[in-house]
C-alpha cells in the first residue's frame, strides 16, 4: 500500500487539469441538431466533413420530426430536422421559426411477401388507405389483385406497421393517402401523428429502424419507410412497392422520378418554402418526395446564429453538402437551383436581426 | 433551529413535494380534466385531431378539429400487465425466497442471493432493450404458436398469436422486474424466522414443504403484502421496457393476451413529442390528465393493499 496519496492525487489533478485546457482554449461552437429519423443519416456523414474545416460541434440525434420541431421551438436544439414543414397555426404563435429545406427526399412502401420479395408490388394510394383503414385485410384482395394481375398474392392477413413516434414520414405518407383518396382525407386527414385506425395485428414502430426491423420481424407486413433506409431494406431483402402516381404510371422511387416530381413543383414553392410535394403531376413523378427541412429559430445568439448559418449555407451547395457523393450515399435529391436560392434567402434571416443599432 | 424543527423541515418536505406534484398536475391539466369530463376513463378514442387545421372554438376553449381524448384502453393495458406480471412474480418470487432462505447450502446462498438482487439493480430500458431483441423474435416464433396450438381451448389465449409484441410479453418483462423486490425482501424475512419455529415443527413431523408453507409463510404476510405493494408500485410506473415491447396500441382493448397494449406510463412518453406539436396546447394537458390518472390509480391500488394488510394484521392479532 502507498504511504502518502496526496502526491498521487495531485498528480492526477495536474494530468486531468492539462487534458481539459486545449478543450477550453478553443472555445468551440456548441450546435444540437435533432429530430427527423430520415434526415438523420444524411446529417451524420455531413457533420464530420463539415467539423473537420469548421471549429464547431455539432450534435446529431434521431428523434423524429416532432420532436425536432419541439426541440428547435423550445430553443433546446438549434437546428430541428424535419420532413415536415410547420403548420400555420405554429407559424402564426412562432413567427420567429423558418423551415428551410436542405434536400429532397422520398419515401419507399416496403413489405415482407415471402417468393415475393424480389418483384415489385404495385400499389396506389387507394389501396394503401385502404390497407391503413382496415378495409382491405388480405393480400389476395381484389383490389390489390387488380394492380397486380398474375401475381400470386397469399391468402394471408396484412399486417400495416405505422410509426408512434411524431413523424415527418406519417406526416408524407398521410398526405399522399389524404391526396390519393378523398374518403381517406376527411376521415382521418394527414399530420406527424394521427389517430390510426384500430387493426387487429397492427404494430406500433419507432423511428425508421423500428420499421425497418417490424417489417424484417414479421412476414406479410407492410411499411412506409425514409428512402435514407434504402441500405438496410435492400439488405434484409425486404420487397419495395411501385407506386401509382397522379398521371397512372407506376414508379419506384429513383433518380429520375423524384427529380421529374421536384421539378414540377419547383415553380411554386412560396417564399417560406412551406410547402408539401406530395402526389406532383407528370408521368414520371414519384408521388411521395418531401423538401428535409431544418427547422430553425431567426432568434438565436450570435455566436451559434454564425455557426448554424455558416453550417446551412455549406450543406446546401452543390459543391458543399448538395455534392453528389453525399446525395448518393442515402439516395437523396439535391435541391433544384430556384430552390436553393429561396433557402439561402432564408438562411440570411437567421441570427440577431440586424438593425440601425446593432449593425 | 432546534432538531426538532429541522427533522420537521426534512420530515415534511417528503409529503409535501408528494402533494405538490399531485396539486401541479391538477393544475396543469384542469383546462383538459373540464373538457373531457368522466368520458375521458371510459372512451376509447384518442386522437389529436388535425395538427395542420385551424383550431376552432369548443365548449370555450380553443382546440383542434377532431381532437377527443379518452384513455380507457391504456387503463385496461396497465392493470392487465401489471395483473400478469404480479400472476407469474408473484408465485416465482414467494419459490424463489423459500428456496434461497430454506433449501440452499450457506456457500450458494450467498452469491445466488447476490445475483438475485442484481437482477434488480439492471436498468429497465435494457430489459426492454433485452425484450425488443431476444424476447419478442423468440415468443412470436417458437412460444406464442405452441402454446395457443395447446392451451387455445381457454379464452384469450387462442389464435392470432400476433407477432410476439403484446400483453403477454410485457408482463414477462414486467414479472422479470418485479421478482428481485419480493423474492430478496421475502428472503430476509424467512431467514429472519427463529430456528425455533422450525424445530417446533421437525418435532411434530413436518416435512420441509410443510414447514415452509404451513408456518413459517404465514406469518409472514403482512412482509409478503408490503413486498407485493412495492412491487406492483414499480410494474404500474415501469415505461421504457413496456414501450418497447408491448406494441403500442392505440384507441383497442386487447383481443387476446398476445395482443398489442399501451400502458400509461408508456404512452405519455411515445406520444408526448406529438402532443407538443398541438399549437393549442391542449394534448400536453391531456398527457398531464394521463399523468394523473395512472396517479390515481397507484394511490388507489396502494391504499387497498395497506387495507389489506391492516386487515390480515387484524386477523393475526386475533387468532393469536
Amino acid at each position: 500500500m502507498i504511504s502518502n496519496k496526496s502526491p498521487i492525487l495531485a498528480a492526477a489533478a495536474a494530468v486531468g487539469m492539462v487534458t481539459m485546457l486545449p478543450a477550453g482554449a478553443r472555445a468551440e461552437t456548441r450546435v444540437l441538431e435533432t429530430g427527423s429519423s430520415l434526415l438523420y443519416p444524411l446529417f451524420n456523414i455531413w457533420v464530420p466533413v463539415y467539423a473537420k474545416s469548421h471549429p464547431v460541434q455539432i450534435t446529431t440525434q434521431s428523434t423524429g420530426s416532432g420532436t425536432g420541431i419541439s426541440e428547435a421551438i423550445s430553443g433546446l436544439a438549434q437546428i430541428g430536422a424535419s420532413d415536415a414543414y410547420l403548420s400555420p397555426a405554429i407559424h402564426q404563435q412562432h413567427p420567429n421559426m423558418l423551415n428551410i429545406p436542405l434536400a429532397i427526399s422520398s419515401q419507399m412502401v416496403n413489405y415482407n411477401l415471402p417468393s415475393l420479395n424480389g418483384d415489385h408490388l404495385k400499389l396506389s394510394g387507394p389501396v394503401l388507405a385502404g390497407i391503413y383503414g382496415g378495409k382491405i385485410t388480405h393480400w389476395d384482395d381484389p383490389q390489390i389483385a387488380k394492380l397486380n394481375p398474375g401475381v400470386k398474392l397469399p391468402h394471408q392477413t396484412i399486417i400495416p406497421v405505422h410509426r408512434t413516434d411524431g413523424s415527418g414520414d406519417t406526416f408524407i405518407f398521410t398526405q399522399f393517402l389524404s391526396a390519393s383518396t378523398p374518403d381517406w382525407a376527411s376521415t382521418h386527414g394527414y399530420g406527424t401523428t394521427i389517430s390510426w385506425p384500430a387493426i387487429s395485428g397492427e404494430i406500433g414502430a419507432e423511428g425508421n429502424q423500428g420499421m425497418v426491423s417490424a417489417v424484417q420481424q414479421n412476414p406479410y407486413s407492410i411499411a412506409y419507410i425514409g428512402i435514407s433506409y434504402k441500405g438496410a431494406t435492400d439488405q434484409d431483402k425486404l420487397g419495395e412497392a411501385e407506386l401509382q402516381n397522379k398521371a397512372g404510371n407506376f414508379v419506384l422511387p429513383d433518380n429520375q422520378t423524384v427529380q421529374a416530381a421536384a421539378a414540377a413543383a419547383a415553380g411554386q414553392t412560396p417564399k417560406d418554402e412551406s410547402m408539401s410535394l406530395i402526389f406532383q403531376p407528370g408521368a414520371q413523378s414519384y408521388p411521395i418526395i418531401n423538401y428535409e427541412y431544418a427547422i430553425v429559430s431567426t432568434g438565436l445568439p450570435a455566436q451559434t446564429a454564425t455557426a448554424v448559418r455558416d453550417f446551412l449555407g455549406w450543406t446546401i451547395q452543390s459543391n458543399g453538402g448538395n455534392a453528389p457523393g453525399f446525395m448518393k450515399k442515402v439516395d437523396f435529391v439535391p435541391l433544384p437551383a430556384a430552390i436553393r436560392r429561396l433557402s439561402e434567402d432564408q438562411i440570411k434571416a437567421i441570427g440577431p436581426q440586424r438593425s440601425a443599432s446593432n449593425p | 433551529m432546534t432538531f426538532r424543527q429541522t427533522m420537521a423541515v426534512l420530515g415534511g418536505s417528503v409529503p409535501a413535494s408528494v402533494a405538490a406534484v399531485v396539486v401541479f398536475l391538477l393544475l396543469y391539466a384542469w383546462p383538459a380534466i373540464r373538457l373531457n369530463g368522466f368520458g375521458f376513463l371510459v372512451r376509447n378514442t384518442w386522437d389529436l385531431g388535425s395538427l395542420y387545421a385551424e383550431p376552432i372554438r369548443h365548449s370555450g376553449v380553443m382546440i383542434l378539429p377532431g381532437a377527443q381524448y379518452g384513455i380507457l384502453f391504456l387503463i385496461v393495458g396497465t392493470l392487465l400487465s401489471t395483473a400478469i406480471a404480479m400472476a407469474i412474480a408473484v408465485p416465482v418470487g414467494i419459490g424463489a425466497a423459500a428456496f434461497l432462505a430454506e433449501i440452499l447450502p450457506p456457500g450458494p446462498r450467498l452469491w445466488l442471493s447476490f445475483l438475485v438482487e442484481m437482477l434488480a439493480a439492471i436498468p429497465s430500458v435494457v430489459f426492454g432493450l433485452w425484450g425488443y431483441a431476444v424476447l419478442i423474435p423468440f415468443l412470436g416464433q417458437y412460444v406464442f404458436p405452441v402454446m395457443s396450438r395447446l392451451l387455445g381451448w381457454i379464452p384469450w389465449l387462442g389464435e392470432p398469436t400476433g407477432s410476439g409484441y403484446g400483453l403477454l410479453t410485457a408482463g414477462l418483462v414486467l414479472s422479470l422486474m418485479i421478482v428481485p423486490l419480493i423474492a430478496s425482501i421475502l428472503r430476509d424475512a424467512i431467514a429472519a424466522q427463529p430456528m425455533e419455529v422450525r424445530e417446533a415443527a421437525a418435532a411434530l413431523g413436518a416435512t420441509r414443504f410443510e414447514t415452509i408453507w404451513t408456518v413459517i409463510l404465514p406469518g409472514l404476510r403482512p412482509v409478503l403484502i408490503g413486498a407485493c405493494i412495492l412491487a406492483m408500485g414499480r410494474a404500474l410506473g415501469e415505461t421504457m421496457a413496456v414501450l418497447m415491447v408491448s406494441g403500442n396500441a392505440l384507441n383497442v382493448l386487447p383481443a387476446s393476451i398476445y395482443a398489442p397494449v399501451s400502458t400509461m406510463a408508456a404512452f405519455i412518453v411515445s406520444q408526448l413529442d406529438s402532443a407538443l406539436q398541438d399549437p393549442t396546447g391542449l394534448a400536453v394537458r391531456a398527457l398531464a390528465e394521463v399523468a394523473l390518472a395512472l396517479c390515481l390509480i397507484a394511490i388507489i391500488v396502494n391504499t387497498a393493499a395497506r387495507v389489506l394488510l391492516a386487515g390480515s394484521a387484524v386477523t393475526a392479532r386475533l387468532r393469536r
